[in-house]
């Protein structure tokens, strides 16, 4: 904690990233909205022993323990949203509890294409069965162990969204703000299905775009975000992987024109 | 000596949160002090009621349920705790945590390359349908609800 030096490269980092500022390009009928904390994260990348240097195992480690921690200010100011347009939010609150199942587009897109396309195998259920977050590794890790075809695929799916995560919400969701008739409150609880720093980054471009709707944007999208805690790891097991096991037998057939042999799934405790 | 720790590290955050919001947002850090001491004070708040209540709720829970209530309209003084946080900008509190997660991500780069190409082409998939999917919902029932 008393990494003075680490302190020191995010005090630089966030005051470079400040400074460029919030740009947006346009392209084609819309623009796409690039926000300092994406810089912030991109240059703290480059800092570590692969690239510059500056920060060391020490100071990734201490970056590591310290994060849940930073982002309590973050939660605190989203609930100073909330509070002022709580009405709406109960207004809205069937929309945001049934977004929640748009988890489960996840799995009708994505184990086919897993299959079918990238030729993946159990990979597919593991990875493709939700957004692979903290709970669903867990999850995951529990009923086929982590080093089980299931493991590596949901271990994969959640490495790639720890490192492109946050920068990818952060651009889908003003891509398609500027390309589709999705309204920004909708896209906002969208932004709410993974990480709190993916929902930062989604929320903050959208807020970017549409500056006069930042209390609504952030408020949905944090409602969204805690509700996603909540039922994730219910939705992951109760329905997504189902389906997900359910989907995957279908597309091998299409696939290979056999079913698969029946994996010895450990027993769920 | 726990929460002390966590108090430094919160007012270190709050610190450069603040230097970013000047940078950025061009609000003075005097004016943004008692705001973001706010936070800090219910952000301790909340990681001590986590600690002391049963129940293994998460300190984050309590934290923006707190700060939800302090600003519901009507609460006494909600007025005076929103007027004071609005002077720090929201994506002024997101800079310094993603320049720590960046830092951090430094670690996940190994591991990065030893996943194939194809479970980072389906992570994309997965970002993709589960963003969409949960925008169409949303975005169908808001305007049964005739809220949009």
């Amino acid at each position: 904690m008393k990494n003075v030096k680490l302190h020191i490269i995010a005090l630089v980092l966030v005051v470079i990233s400040e400074f460029i500022g919030t740009k947006s390009f346009a392209v084609g009928v819309g623009s796409i909205v690039l926000l300092p904390m994406l810089y912030a994260m991109v240059l703290g990348v480059f800092t570590t022993p692969k690239f510059l240097k500056i920060a060391k195992e020490k100071e990734m480690d201490d970056a590591g323990s310290l994060i849940g921690l930073t982002l309590m200010l973050l939660m605190a100011k989203y609930g100073t949203n909330i509070g002022p347009t709580l009405p709406q939010i109960i207004a809205a609150s069937p929309a945001l509890i049934l977004q929640e199942f748009g988890n489960l587009g996840t799995v009708l897109l994505g184990v086919p294409l897993g299959v079918i396309v990238l030729g993946l195998k159990r990979e597919t259920i593991g990875g493709a069965h939700s957004i692979a977050r903290e709970p669903n590794v867990a999850l995951i890790g529990d009923k086929y162990g982590l080093d089980s075809a299931e493991g590596q695929g949901v271990l994969g799916v959640y490495i790639v969204g720890t490192v492109f995560g946050t920068i990818f919400i952060g651009l889908m969701a003003s891509f398609l703000a500027a390309y589709t008739p999705l309204h920004p409150y909708s896209l906002a609880m969208a932004s709410g299905v993974g990480s709190a720093s993916m929902m930062t980054a989604g929320v903050g471009s959208l807020v970017a775009m549409f500056p006069q709707m930042e209390e609504m944007i952030t408020a949905f999208g944090a409602t969204s975000n805690m509700l996603s805690g909540l039922d994730g790891l219910y939705m992951s097991l109760w329905l997504a992987l189902p389906l997900s096991e359910w989907l995957y037998k279908k597309s091998y057939k299409i696939k290979y024109g056999e079913l698969p042999v029946t994996p010895a799934a450990k027993e769920v405790k | 000596m726990k929460l002390k720790e966590s108090a430094i590290i919160l007012l270190i955050t709050a610190a450069i949160s603040v230097i970013g919001n000047f940078v950025g947002y061009k609000v003075s850090i005097i004016e943004a002090i008692p705001g973001i001491l706010i936070l800090v004070g219910i952000a301790l708040l909340g990681i001590i009621l986590a600690d002391v209540i049963p129940g293994k709720i998460p300190s984050v829970a309590y934290i923006v349920t707190l700060s939800t209530i302090l600003t519901v309209p009507g609460v006494p003084g909600s007025a005076i705790i929103s007027g004071y946080v609005t002077k720090v900008n929201f994506l002024a509190l997101a800079t310094p945590i993603l320049a720590y997660a960046g830092i951090y991500t430094g670690k996940n780069l190994d591991s990065l390359k030893k996943t194939g190409w194809r479970i980072v082409v389906l992570s994309i998939f997965v970002m993709v349908g589960t963003y969409i999917g949960s925008a169409v919902i949303a975005d169908l029932i808001l305007r049964m609800l005739g809220q949009i």
